[in-house]
């Protein structure tokens, strides 16, 4: 049907109804931010969601990353996005005394490297202390495969980049409309409870998400 | 309309009911999920301010609604200027005949799709399948549901009335292979089959929870990460979205996301919040070359501007099914209908007409814990007992009509009142089995087979009275 046609039919539906306006205040919700600091909070309530997060100084990066990548049994091939440049010489550092293979795959094999890969290594443009939730904005250089193919994510964010509620990243997102083709919000691992309500992690996505909160 | 195939035959609620209930591990298995989901969401609402949530989240969805017409053109035309395509389907045939023929051009031979209520409305997949091409179901419930046969059996949990050994011999059986009937190892080898399938799909389809008007994106939502492969990796991504599904912007998303996802789960998000801004950008490493927004009207416009509008403010979450006595008896499939529980009981007969679900509002106690649980503040139970009132308008059931009006006219008068109670004395003797009436003759037998009737008492009070 003509789109033109299609609203017609929905404006005349509608001439006899009354207007109705849009909330002016608006109570907190199950993920509004609350008076802990976001720094404290955003590991707490991570997780709830099967993720981990620590806080670590700069200085002590390399080690984190080494320690993370050490902490479980899987293979050590990761790729990594290039959103962690600002941390490049930590990342290598980390990734070397972790003895992993470190792969910055060109644009057009990013893919068939990211489907093979054991760990997925990005940034993040936010963190939600009162969800512990990750906004993930792909981009030129940061593709969506890196934080959605690996069986592992591991996410560098700065402190400064946290935000008390969801109620802060809505103008973010509304921003971000126009230089993105798909944000989105990552709360802890994939998970379904599609058998029998048992909770069962990594079932497309990655089963274990860290992050890593630099100070 | 899609049913269970010992249902399929069956026409009235109450048949497909007795079918659903003589599997006695239903109700137990239902109970148990949709007990935990209540206790959840009970939970996470305990410290907050319930009723002005409600009350916000109700305002939203009525000022969109009530401007929808702004509304849709609004994100049609911001969804254009970023290159998504939006076609507008004011029926099911158009809107599965625009995807067939997007379907065709680009040769597709394999789909992957995301959970969508709206895809199974119009029944999209069989008519894809019809035309040779594979589609393949990707959040689990639906996958199984699909291997099984059947349509899913809740909002939110598809799969929530199959064991986990019904499931281990399902995935057994499809794919050639025994599986032990532990989740977590049947979770892993989903994993590893449908991962071959969103890398290797030439067109992902996906619902849509939220479309924003000022930015034309979609938010959609889901757990598992499938919703975020299907419209990242196959070259094509295609979104179905019911027409109300829309809201203002961003911002009266950071309370309908956290409300949608607490009623249904009790969590305050879920896994995966994805926001759909448009194809990949030319800079972009990776996304699908075509995006393609199907608004879908298929008898919604028909619901605007009358007692019934509301229904058409949901958000889908599910949390009228878990607390509904009579979903939780017969389940998702006891309904015969996409959408079961109190909104599929509101929602189909108004869509599809009185002629085929006429029957459904009946499928109700009205005992009123739907409206008391949705967070939009939808009058669920008004709406079932004014959709009764309807239903008997069209229907005009002659027989039942005449027989109330003789009742009623006999019980206007003292004498009237006497002689019938006197008549159902002597005529309920052969009926009463341990101080009950279990078994009546038609037509009343229709209200004994299923519940049993107080007998006439041996004396009424006038003559207890007299011998007092």
């Amino acid at each position: 049907m003509e789109r033109a046609a299609f609203l017609e039919r929905v404006r005349e539906r509608l001439s006899g109804v009354g207007g109705f306006d849009l909330p002016s205040v608006v109570p907190l919700t199950p993920a509004s931010g609350n008076g802990l600091p976001p720094v404290e909070r955003f590991p707490i309530e991570l997780a709830k969601s099967g993720g981990l997060a620590r806080v670590v100084p700069r200085a002590r990066l390399a080690e984190a990353v080494a320690e993370v990548l050490g902490e479980l049994p899987s293979g050590r091939r990761v790729v990594v996005a290039a959103d962690v440049e600002p941390y490049r010489a930590e990342v290598d550092a980390g990734l070397e005394a972790a003895a992993a293979e470190v792969v910055r795959p060109p644009r057009e094999e990013w893919r068939a490297e990211a489907a093979t890969a054991d760990w997925g290594l990005t940034s993040a443009r936010l963190g939600v202390a009162s969800t512990g939730s990750l906004l993930i904005v792909p981009g030129p250089e940061t593709p969506r495969v890196a934080s959605l193919l690996p069986p592992a994510h591991l996410v560098i964010l700065p402190v400064e980049h946290l935000v008390p509620g969801l109620e802060q990243v809505m103008p973010v997102l509304t921003s971000l409309a126009d230089a993105s083709s798909a944000p989105v919000l990552i709360t802890g691992a994939s998970r379904t409870s599609d058998i029998e309500m048992t909770t069962v992690m990594g079932v497309h996505g990655p089963k274990v998400l860290r992050v890593l909160l630099v100070e | 309309m899609a049913m269970t195939p010992d249902a399929a035959v069956r026409k009235r609620f109450e048949d497909r009911a007795d079918v659903q209930l003589r599997k006695r591990h239903l109700p137990l298995i239902i109970g148990r999920a949709t007990d935990t989901r209540e206790a959840r969401r009970r939970d996470i609402f305990a410290e907050l301010d319930l009723p002005g949530l409600r009350n916000a989240a109700e305002a939203v969805r009525a000022h969109t609604v009530a401007n929808l017409h702004t509304y849709l053109d609004r994100f049609a035309e911001r969804a254009e200027a970023r290159g998504t395509k939006v076609f507008f389907a004011a029926t099911a045939e158009e809107a599965v005949s625009y995807v067939r023929t997007l379907a065709a051009k680009r040769g597709a031979r394999l789909i992957a799709k995301a959970k969508s209520m709206a895809s199974e409305e119009i029944h999209l997949s069989p008519a894809l399948e019809a035309d040779g091409i594979e589609v393949v179901e990707t959040d689990l419930g639906e996958y199984i549901v699909q291997l099984a046969k059947e349509p899913p059996s809740h909002i939110i949990a598809p799969a929530v009335h199959k064991s986990r050994t019904e499931i281990a011999r399902l995935l057994a059986a499809h794919h050639g292979r025994s599986l032990p009937d532990d989740p977590e190892v049947l979770t892993a080898f989903a994993r590893e089959v449908l991962r071959r399938t969103f890398l290797e799909a030439d067109i992902g389809i996906s619902g849509v929870n939220f479309g924003v008007a000022e930015t034309g994106s979609l938010a959609l939502v889901t757990n598992e990460g499938n919703g975020r492969m299907v419209t990242s990796l196959p070259p094509v991504h295609v979104a179905i979205m019911g027409m109300e599904r829309i809201v203002p912007s961003f911002e009266e998303l950071s309370l309908l996301l956290p409300m949608l996802v607490a009623s249904a789960t009790g969590r305050p998000v879920s896994t995966y919040f994805s926001f759909i801004n448009g194809p990949r950008l030319p800079d972009e490493v990776d996304g699908p070359e075509e995006v393609h927004v199907v608004v879908l009207d298929n008898g919604r416009s028909k619901i605007l501007g009358t007692e019934y509008q509301s229904i058409l403010h949901c958000i889908r979450c599910g949390a009228c099914q878990n607390v509904c006595p009579v979903y939780r008896q017969v389940g998702g499939h006891g309904y015969g209908a996409v959408y079961g529980g109190p909104i599929g009981a509101v929602l189909t007969p108004l869509l599809v007409g009185f002629e085929k679900a006429g029957d459904l509002p009946h499928a109700s106690s009205l005992c009123g814990a739907c409206t008391e649980v949705c967070p939009v503040k939808i009058p669920l139970h008004e709406q079932l007992l004014a959709l009764r009132r309807d239903v008997a308008r069209e229907q005009k059931p002659v027989v039942e009509g005449l027989a109330f009006r003789a009742w009623s006219t006999a019980w206007r008068r003292p004498w009237g009142y006497r002689l019938l109670a006197r008549l159902a004395r002597a005529g309920q003797g052969m009926f009463v089995r341990g101080g009950r009436i279990r078994k009546a003759p038609p037509p009343l037998s229709r209200w004994t087979n299923r519940r049993d009737l107080p007998p006439v008492a041996r004396r009424t009070f006038r003559e207890r009275w007299k011998d007092r």
